[in-house]
């Protein structure tokens, strides 16, 4: 009994995480898209010489700049192309376009500043690919709800794909409510495909033992929220390693990385730690909650 | 006398096990040397060695694996997108048909090897395209390709239907072998042409793309079902382009070149070098960890794990169509930590089973068996997902997709047949239960608590 309730006391953790995050969202401060969803504005310069980029960059820092792309054009390295967060107004390009210059004569005083070019750049993680980005993971958990309900019975398959469901919702509510330290930009789209391949090993090695158990003659007539509990408990040993395995490398790729591998690897180290959290605490329950119910009609049936 | 012989059997598997470490051990050297050093036999290294493998110019595997927009760079162009007065008058959107020319050209790109190819819109009108891994800007032509506007003329020279009726296209080839490009209409596209072709029996129907006469034969029947089969004078190759241009299908609106040309890597050169270095201090934690766990075991998880490397980077080096950006080579890194997994799951079991009291080369045969259904369901279900974002994805995803599928393909093929066998070479060798488990119970203990 007290184990069901620990198990509600997690799901209900977690719903309120994703309530935060959903309140969050609909009173305008929702995910914090960076240039790769919402777009920009793309700048370029001949520079009369071959530039240093740090120069550049240096430059924009100055101007208030936090999120840019720099990158040089043609082969001669003379031609930068610089993308950043598009702007309010056309005073404030133009503001920048100054700043930028002033700051980057000084160096380079052959810098071209009549031909420059400013134009605003689209989302390159367009609509499109977001939404079949979406759509290909709902048909995923649908075929995997199916391979488990084949393997296993079809509550496993339920619970264990809720669980995906849940380790996914994490992930975005932690981008919503992180919003002031972490962008989102297309790399998460890869982040959430690696949490959606990731977290269901944990929760079928869980199972599996849970399978192997309820098959057990010694078990037999056990409430099944106990003999879940045995089996996260034998599972636990690898369970901890397995999660620490995969934290180690991710985490030193956080630490160590540049801006744009942190923005991957926050979200995944986010997903690793929900994934190890569902699968121990909520998804096992889920399934035996939904197993009790239904030895309880059966009975009840029979009963009658 | 029989004491002796059944030593001898022992002896002899022990020598066989150690001859088998060896050579699986010079194998991983050696393979995983050409891999880095291709050039130690010749220019083309591996290449040279495993012919079959899709021989290009490189020369060893690093330089063979292509990179992504953020780490390389590659070619980006422009176009300005004008919609013709014929669609303006029809009343169609510009911005509805300039999203729907963005996915096609994408689609393309993917379809082309480019997953990591990117399609975005500029200003009001205008498409930038940029695609990594490409150094010649004059090679974008070919990939985008001119538009393929497929056009299906009656014998007035009318067009009375166009690519828009098209479902499939792909390229077969007709009864007498030669290049034939099959076309499959939609249902509308097969009423109209099941009706004009039984309107013009006897008169000739042409088919053309882009202003090109495909074929213009004369009508024999009408052709109801929307089946057609094309042939007339194209090679193989050119049904092949031809069909995969009809496939994702013509551009709706009219494109003018604005720029073209190279572009550098978007992060700094220091990016990749600090992935590098955190993947491989990682890495090192990793196979320490599971050196300190499991001991013996823990080694040949690591012996493992560095065939599991080898065969991963030697997957995306031959399989076309990966450009490893920098989340992918992150990706690459989780895979790793993924992998031990599966080993971490056998070795548990194995641990059960030496501290049940097992003799070692038992609970390792037993270990394996009770853990596989475990791993197998696990993989099978990354499977799944893999094959779904492969089939149903588009662009990036796509390209995440394939990485994830070859490294779980890697990861079961290590954990399932490398490890297995190695680990019973090792425990042949020495079979001390001490080796494999902290807190190991000799059998002698397991009977004092079977007493109790």
């Amino acid at each position: 009994m007290k184990i069901q309730n620990r198990a509600k006391i997690c799901l209900c953790v977690s719903i309120a995480i994703m309530l935060i995050a959903a309140v969050m969202s609909l009173t305008g401060h929702g995910i914090n898209y960076g240039i790769d969803f919402a777009g920009g504005l793309n700048l370029q310069y001949n520079m009369g010489a071959a530039y240093d980029k740090a120069d550049v960059e240096e430059a924009l820092k100055a101007q208030g700049i936090e999120e840019f792309v720099v990158s040089s054009v043609g082969s001669d390295g003379t031609t930068v192309q610089i993308r950043v967060p598009t702007l309010s107004s056309e005073d404030e390009v133009q503001n920048l376009q100054n700043g930028l210059e002033s700051a980057l004569l000084e160096k380079y005083p052959d810098m071209d500043t009549d031909n420059a070019t400013a134009s605003y750049v689209g989302p390159v993680a367009g609509a499109t690919l977001v939404r079949n980005a979406v759509f290909s993971v709902l048909i995923a958990a649908a075929l995997m709800l199916i391979y488990i309900a084949f393997r296993f019975d079809l509550f496993s398959g339920i619970a264990a794909v809720v669980g995906l469901l849940h380790d996914v919702l994490i992930m975005i509510s932690f981008m919503v409510i992180l919003r002031s330290v972490i962008q989102m930009n297309s790399s998460f789209i890869a982040a959430m495909l690696t949490i959606v391949g990731y977290s269901i090993n944990n929760t079928i090695v869980i199972f599996d033992r849970i399978r192997e158990n309820n098959k057990k003659p010694a078990l037999a007539g056990q409430p099944r929220s106990e003999i879940v509990e045995l089996s996260v408990k034998e599972s636990l040993g690898r369970t901890i390693n397995t999660t620490l395995t995969t934290l180690v490398t991710i985490v030193t790729l956080y630490i160590l990385g540049v801006a744009s591998i942190r923005e991957f690897s926050l979200p995944i180290i986010i997903g690793i730690l929900a994934g190890a959290y569902s699968a121990n605490l909520i998804n096992g329950y889920v399934w035996a909650a939904l197993e009790d119910a239904r030895l309880a009609r059966k009975s009840q049936k029979k009963v009658a | 006398m029989k004491v002796n012989n059944r030593r001898r059997a022992k002896m002899s598997r022990k020598a066989s096990a150690i001859l088998a470490l060896c050579v699986v051990l010079v194998l991983t050297i050696a393979v995983g040397y050409l891999g880095v050093h291709g050039t130690w036999l010749d220019s083309r290294g591996l290449y040279k060695l495993l012919p079959w493998l899709p021989t290009t110019d490189v020369e060893n595997w690093p330089q063979s694996i292509a990179l992504g927009l953020d780490l390389k760079g590659g070619v980006y162009v422009e176009y300005e997108a004008t919609m013709s007065d014929e669609l303006r008058e029809e009343g169609n959107n510009f911005d509805y048909l300039l999203q729907n020319t963005m996915d096609i050209i994408a689609k393309r790109l993917t379809e082309k090897g480019y997953p990591e190819a990117t399609v975005s819109k500029v200003g009001a009108s205008g498409i930038r395209v940029e695609i990594p891994d490409v150094t010649d800007p004059a090679a974008v032509l070919d990939l985008i390709g001119s538009p393929a506007k497929l056009e299906f003329l009656d014998s007035d020279g009318n067009v009375f239907m166009d690519g828009s009726a098209l479902q499939t296209a792909y390229a077969t080839k007709d009864e007498n072998s030669k290049p034939a490009i099959s076309f499959t209409l939609t249902k509308e596209g097969a009423d109209i042409f099941g009706d004009m072709t039984a309107k013009s029996i006897g008169k000739a129907i042409t088919i053309q793309l882009d202003g090109n006469v495909l074929m213009s034969p004369t009508v024999q029947t009408a052709i109801y079902g929307g089946q057609v089969l094309v042939t007339g004078s194209f090679t193989e190759e050119q049904a092949q382009n031809y069909a995969l241009q009809l496939q994702s299908g013509a551009l709706p609106l009219d494109l003018r070149q604005d720029k073209l040309d190279t572009i550098s890597a978007t992060l700094g050169v220091d990016a990749l070098g600090t992935s590098v270095k955190a993947a491989i201090i990682g890495i090192l934690i990793v196979m320490l960890i599971m050196l300190v766990r499991y001991r013996v075991a823990g080694l040949v998880a690591d012996w493992a794990l560095c065939i599991y490397i080898i065969l991963l980077f030697l997957f995306i080096a031959v399989v076309p169509g990966i450009q490893l950006t920098l989340p992918g080579i992150a990706g690459v890194i989780l895979g790793i930590g993924m992998a031990v997994d599966a080993n971490v799951v056998i070795f548990e079991r194995v641990k059960e089973e030496v501290r049940a009291g097992r003799p070692t080369i038992h609970a390792v045969r037993i270990g394996f068996k009770h853990a596989m259904s475990a791993v197998v369901d696990a993989n099978i279900t990354t499977i799944i997902a893999a094959v779904v974002l492969l089939f149903f994805g588009t662009g990036s995803v796509q390209g995440f997709a394939t990485t994830l599928l070859l490294g779980v393909i890697a990861s079961m093929l290590t954990a399932i047949l490398i490890t297995r066998f190695l680990l019973t070479c090792v425990v042949r060798i020495w079979p001390n239960p001490a080796l494999y488990a902290a807190n190991a119970k000799p059998a002698a203990d397991e009977t004092v608590k079977e007493a109790k």
